[in-house]
């Protein structure tokens, strides 16, 4: 048996308990994790390799408040974090407003009065409110994910934090992830079907697909450009989570491969002539169940 | 002056009670010194509200303590007064109110600060040794599930726990009343219930459960 713990590792040999202190001990203290409660404790075991107890907890407590503070910068520099609980609550308010408004034609169409005036109103201080988020979602995203932001616009750059988790896992993901961020749910339901013997196509177009670039080009064109453009947004998660400054040249080259796409004349490239029919299929397939 | 728990008195001064811990450390939130001690103000601190509700634990100076819920530190700065020669492992999620607490760890020396989720005590089970005492402060719907299972994981037999319950956050629809005939229940199935009751009027619809882990 072995047990990780915060001082390095306790190995079991011939029944007896042996400490082995780590060489890094912040690195052990993060790793100190194990599923089961320790059959032994560990400031008794520590001995082996403290002089004292009192070198043993003097040592913890360093070792912990410097890992901990650590942390705890990391964590609040996480504004994306915070863009995130925006965007979530950013959904709930658009049902609740959609839900509401609903409520109120209801009640207009029996009878208007000072009661649906007040009411009608409070919506609309909810609107301002959902502008005020808007705003805030768009300068907050702005600042942490420039590269994002400039390719892929505040919306979608925010969602696919959201869908992400954080900047730091997007910055992690290969385009390929990217490039369906926010259809998990085709792709999960398409895997079901796999898993049964059926037929089914993995979904290919996440959020992003609804990017202006891709939505205004002739469907068969839209697989080409949003390859393209995920690939370029893996760069831009990775310059923003690792440097978070704005290089031009991203936005600027997707920009350039969507008028050349634009201006390409109908007939199918003859590299992938196949993917691009199948891709053309698949969409057809997917489209009636979307909305 | 009435020494209640170790390093726990209750002072009288200008005709009321007040609690207060003997300290030789300042003030951490905005609490009173008076000479060495430190006002312990239980609208603030709900460990505060129990002992003045009449119910004392007797914590030990040299307990090891495992505290759920750490916030900023308000009752772990008392509860290192009591526990002198002993050591909190104090757990906490939320980065924001950590900040002050790691004030309050670099000061005194039987602090350890965990940024962690009190829900996965696994993550922190080669960190925190066994203890004397649970106690928990987090306000969670499945608190009690996260109290057990750092229970089954920390505390000794024989060892003690309290736990800080909130009605609403457990069950915002029921009644207060319901809730907690529940929640006692439910935390005597496991383990020995020693006292229960309400934090009122310091903190409102909240009550504290004292309980033993028994084989
Ligand atoms: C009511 S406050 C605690 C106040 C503190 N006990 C005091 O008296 O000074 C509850 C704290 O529990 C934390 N918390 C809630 N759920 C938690 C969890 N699963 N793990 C760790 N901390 C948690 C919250 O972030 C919050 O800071």
């Amino acid at each position: 048996m072995k047990w990780n713990v915060w001082f390095g590792e306790v190995v079991e040999e011939d029944g007896k308990l042996i400490a082995k202190k780590s060489s890094d001990l912040v690195e052990s203290f993060k790793n100190a994790s194990n599923p089961e409660a320790l059959p032994f404790n560990l400031p008794e075991v520590g001995l082996q390799v403290f002089e004292s107890l009192e070198d043993y907890y003097r040592t913890l407590r360093k070792i912990a408040i410097k890992v901990t503070s650590e942390k705890v910068e990391r964590e609040l520099k996480r504004e994306d974090r915070y863009v995130i609980l925006l965007l979530k609550a950013l959904d709930k308010l658009n049902e609740s407003i959609n839900m509401l408004e609903e409520k109120l034609r209801d009640i207009e169409e029996v009878k208007i009065s000072e009661t649906t005036e007040d009411f009608r109103e409070r919506i609309e201080e909810l609107k301002r409110l959902r502008r005020r988020i808007e705003k805030e979602i768009e300068d907050v995203i702005t600042k942490i994910a420039p590269n994002l932001t400039e390719i892929a616009g505040a919306v979608i750059a925010a969602r696919l934090l959201e869908k992400a988790g954080s900047l730091e896992r997007l910055a992690f993901l290969p385009a390929s992830k990217i490039q369906i961020l926010g259809a998990e749910k085709s792709l999960y339901k398409a895997l079901a079907r796999m898993r049964r013997g059926k037929p089914a196509k993995t979904p290919k177009h996440g959020i992003i697909f609804i990017h202006p670039f891709i939505r205004t080009l002739p469907k068969r064109k839209r697989g080409r450009m949003a390859r393209f453009m995920a690939a370029k947004l893996a760069i831009a998660a990775k310059l923003d989570y690792f440097k978070g400054e704005l290089d031009e040249s991203l936005a600027e080259s997707v920009r350039k491969k969507y008028e050349e796409l634009r201006r390409e004349k109908d007939k199918p490239k003859k590299e992938e002539p196949k993917q691009e029919r199948r891709e053309e299929k698949q969409k057809k397939m997917k489209k009636p169940k979307r909305r | 002056m009435k020494e209640v728990i170790h390093n726990v008195f209750i002072i009288e001064r200008e005709g009321r009670e007040i609690l207060a811990t003997k300290s030789k450390y300042g003030s951490h939130y905005g609490e009173r010194k008076i000479g060495e001690f430190r006002e312990w103000i239980p609208s603030r601190s709900k460990l505060a509200a129990m002992i003045l509700k009449g119910h004392i634990i007797d914590i030990k100076p040299d307990w090891k303590v495992l505290y759920l819920g750490a916030a900023s530190g308000t009752t772990v700065s008392h509860l290192a007064d009591i526990v002198d020669e002993g050591i909190i492992y104090a757990v906490e999620y939320s980065a924001k109110p950590f900040v002050k607490f790691l004030q309050l760890a670099e000061e005194r020396r039987n602090i350890i600060p965990l940024l962690e989720d009190a829900s996965t005590p696994w993550k922190y089970n080669g960190i925190v040794e066994k203890v004397d005492f649970v106690y928990q402060d987090i306000a969670q719907k499945n608190q009690i599930e996260i109290f057990f299972a750092n229970i089954d994981m920390f505390l000794k037999d024989g060892g003690e726990g309290v736990i800080m319950v909130k009605a609403r956050s457990i069950d915002s629809t029921a009644e207060p009343e319901v809730v907690f005939e529940r929640v006692v229940e439910e935390l005597g199935e496991k383990l020995e219930v020693i006292a229960h009751g309400s934090l009122e009027p310091f903190h409102k619809d909240h009550i504290y459960v004292h309980v033993r882990k028994t084989k």
